[in-house]
């Protein structure tokens, strides 16, 4: 019964099983945050939006991450496991800002308990802006970030050329699958 | 349900502190927080205590820099003289070894307790934890795999958010409480506009009572749903976890509709509503909630025939009654435990009418009880709102109460973590102290209890079973 139920949640509103870009593995670092980022990326899981199924983990550790996801504002008590988290992935490693506080659009607090803004601590390869990002936003941009990775590395190239998706078909796949039932 | 009234205010010597304090609790007051203002005569000690007829707070004007300590009266006031200690410099006699909450000794032997004999070790999680979660640093201490004692070191998310929003207009500290947390932003802002309508002696009107209470439960309704789904992930159970992922999901775009914002930012004014909800939308919105109800009705009872988690759940990570009382625990996991508490039948600043709080069916304290428990708050949230939605929404505003401003307010409004206290200090119309006491800060040290003689494996799910934001806890 539990499982029919999940089965009419993925037939409304599930993605096509899309063909691969390869996948990225995902380390999410929270450096200062209200939890609103925490909660929309978690929810990019759920089954209106199941990111595994586009080969998007997220994995336990910096040493298996090609990106660093970092949300909140850098406080001084977490810059430094922010920078050691940083330090432990394999290159090359990209760092994406996740919502409005980590793209340093509005900081809020005692000056004295934050380490500033993200960018001016480690290179940022990719803004998500929002307060927080909407989790269909974040699929739509790691989606994007994959799809970039995949046709600027030399090694998948073969690879990649056959098996790539057109760059905007599974955005408007969640756009309009998502919203119709929204 | 008592009646309105604004926060009594007694002023102490800092020698009779204690005594004042002791004499509160001795009325039945509840200690609901305690924290250091500095104001134009220097450091100040502040304690609130809950009663049913009034809230209380004791003020203690401390010129030599310490005051007796209360955490042997109220072991629930640990961590908010800890707090108090390190952000302030207020020291409090006879509270040894005073641990650091907010300052973060690299040597454990500072913060940690020490634990003798040849078989424990150490095990440290975080701050970096391997999931998507906020960032907190748990240390236990273990013989084999079963948990002896845990020490937590929090504030890791620390940024200030209170003493920021000193010297601002009074309006402009919505922003700071809401900033405290997304999943409780309902709850912190409502506790915020509460305390300064209490400070400025002017209560919520019908509309705006209604208005904040529809609020309030649709922000417990998706934080429920989504604690049903974690404790299902905490013992991998993964069927569950997704389908109340995906009512979590529902919950939170409903809010989009009617608010605009799927964790209900923005909808809380100071002294004024903001909601605008005409009769389609509010009948929609039941339609949708009624759906929701029943299909999430259907899904418990599997999960009550799951044995793969019926099995996880018993009898793992106990807290007692007595354990609940001492350690000042708060909302579904006090509850849980038997303990009658609910802050929604003691706000007369909100719409509940006669709230009786929920018990579980047994109330053991464990996780089963407070998975339980979120079966009985689901119900009780659903008729709520259902009943609440029957009309359309005004924005409202707010009338003078007879008491005069009295330069400090206190909110109590119950999240869905538990009892959620605010108090403000006004400065004209400016912010002179802002205290944010959170459900999830109360709750803290009840969950490093409820650990002790588990087994570490299984801590994850006992986490989950309280399912506590750091981020409230730390601002
Ligand atoms: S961007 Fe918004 S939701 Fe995300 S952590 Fe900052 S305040 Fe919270």
């Amino acid at each position: 019964m539990l499982l029919r139920h999940l089965q009419n949640v993925r037939r409304e509103i599930a993605l096509p099983a899309s063909k691969r870009a390869g996948s990225l593995a995902l380390r999410h670092v929270d450096a200062g945050s209200c939890n609103g980022c925490e909660h929309e990326l978690a929810a990019t899981a759920n089954p209106y939006y199941d990111l595994q199924r586009h080969g998007l983990n997220i994995v336990a550790s910096p040493r298996h991450a090609d990106v660093l996801l970092v949300t909140g504002q850098i406080t001084i008590r977490m810059v430094d496991s922010l920078r050691r988290a940083y330090e432990a992935m394999p290159e090359p490693r990209l760092v994406v800002a996740l919502g409005d506080c980590a793209t340093g659009c509005t900081m809020l607090g005692d000056p004295r308990q934050l380490a500033g803004p993200l960018e001016e601590i480690l290179p940022v390869d990719l803004r998500i802006p929002g307060c927080p990002p909407a989790p269909q936003k974040i699929a739509e941009e790691l989606l994007g970030l994959m799809r970039d990775m995949a046709e600027h590395s030399t090694t998948r190239r073969a690879f990649v050329e056959e098996a790539i998706t057109p760059p905007t078909r599974d955005v408007e796949a969640i756009d309009t699958k998502g919203a119709k039932h929204a | 349900m008592p009646a309105l009234k604004a926060a009594l205010v007694e002023r102490v010597t800092a020698q009779d502190w204690r005594a004042a304090c002791e004499r509160h609790a001795q009325a039945g007051g509840r200690f609901c927080g305690l924290f250091a203002s500095r104001g134009s005569q220097g450091l100040q000690a502040n304690c609130l205590f809950a009663r049913s007829d009034q809230d209380h707070v004791v003020c203690a004007h401390v010129s030599s820099g310490a005051i007796d300590t209360l955490v042997d009266l109220f072991a629930a006031a640990g961590r908010d003289e800890r707090e108090a200690h390190d952000s302030y410099g207020l020291r409090f006699a006879g509270h040894e070894p005073m641990r650091p909450l907010l300052d973060h000794p690299v040597e454990p032997e500072a913060w940690t307790v020490a634990v003798h004999g040849h078989d424990p070790y150490q095990v440290a999680v975080g701050p970096i934890h391997a999931g998507v979660i906020e960032s907190g640093h748990f240390r236990f201490t273990v013989v084999g795999e079963r948990i002896l004692h845990l020490d937590l070191r929090m504030f890791y998310k620390h940024r200030g958010l209170q003493t920021a929003a000193e010297g601002r207009p009074l309006a402009d500290g919505l922003r700071y409480a809401q900033r405290a947390c997304a999943a409780c932003a309902v709850t912190n802002t409502v506790a915020y506009a509460q305390a300064c309508e209490s400070a400025l002696g002017l209560a919520p009107d019908r509309n705006l009572r209604r208005a904040r209470t529809l609020l309030l439960e649709l922000e417990r309704l998706y934080n429920h749903l989504n604690d049903v789904s974690a404790i299902c992930a905490g013992v991998g159970f993964a069927p569950g976890a997704m389908a109340f992922a995906a009512f979590k999901e529902r919950a939170q775009r409903l809010n989009q509709r009617l608010t605009g914002h799927r964790f209900l930012f923005n909808t809380v004014a100071l002294a004024a509503g903001t909601l605008h909800i005409g009769q389609g939308d509010t009948r929609a919105a039941r339609e949708e909630l009624k759906t929701l109800d029943e299909e999430q009705r259907r899904l418990w009872r599997e999960l009550q025939f799951a044995g793969s988690v019926q099995d996880r759940l018993g009898d793992v990570g106990r807290l007692t009654r007595e354990d609940a009382v001492r350690l000042g625990a708060v909302g579904p996991s006090a509850r849980a435990a038997g303990v009658h508490q609910d802050t929604r039948s003691e706000s007369p600043r909100l719409f509940y009418g006669e709230f009786v709080p929920a018990t579980p069916e047994y109330a053991s304290g464990d996780v089963a009880a407070r998975l339980d428990i979120r079966r009985v708050e689901l119900a009780h949230t659903f008729a709520i709102l259902d009943e609440l939605l029957t009309i359309s929404f005004m924005p409202g505003g707010v009338k003078d109460l007879d008491a005069p401003p009295n330069g400090l307010g206190v909110g109590r409004v119950e999240s869905p973590r538990g009892e959620t206290v605010c108090a403000v200090q006004t400065d004209g119309h400016t912010t002179g102290r802002l205290h944010l006491r959170t459900g999830s800060y109360a709750n803290w040290p009840a969950v490093a209890h409820a650990a002790r003689e588990n087994l570490l494996p299984d801590f994850p799910l006992i986490n989950k079973s309280f399912e506590l934001c750091y981020a409230c806890a730390d601002r």
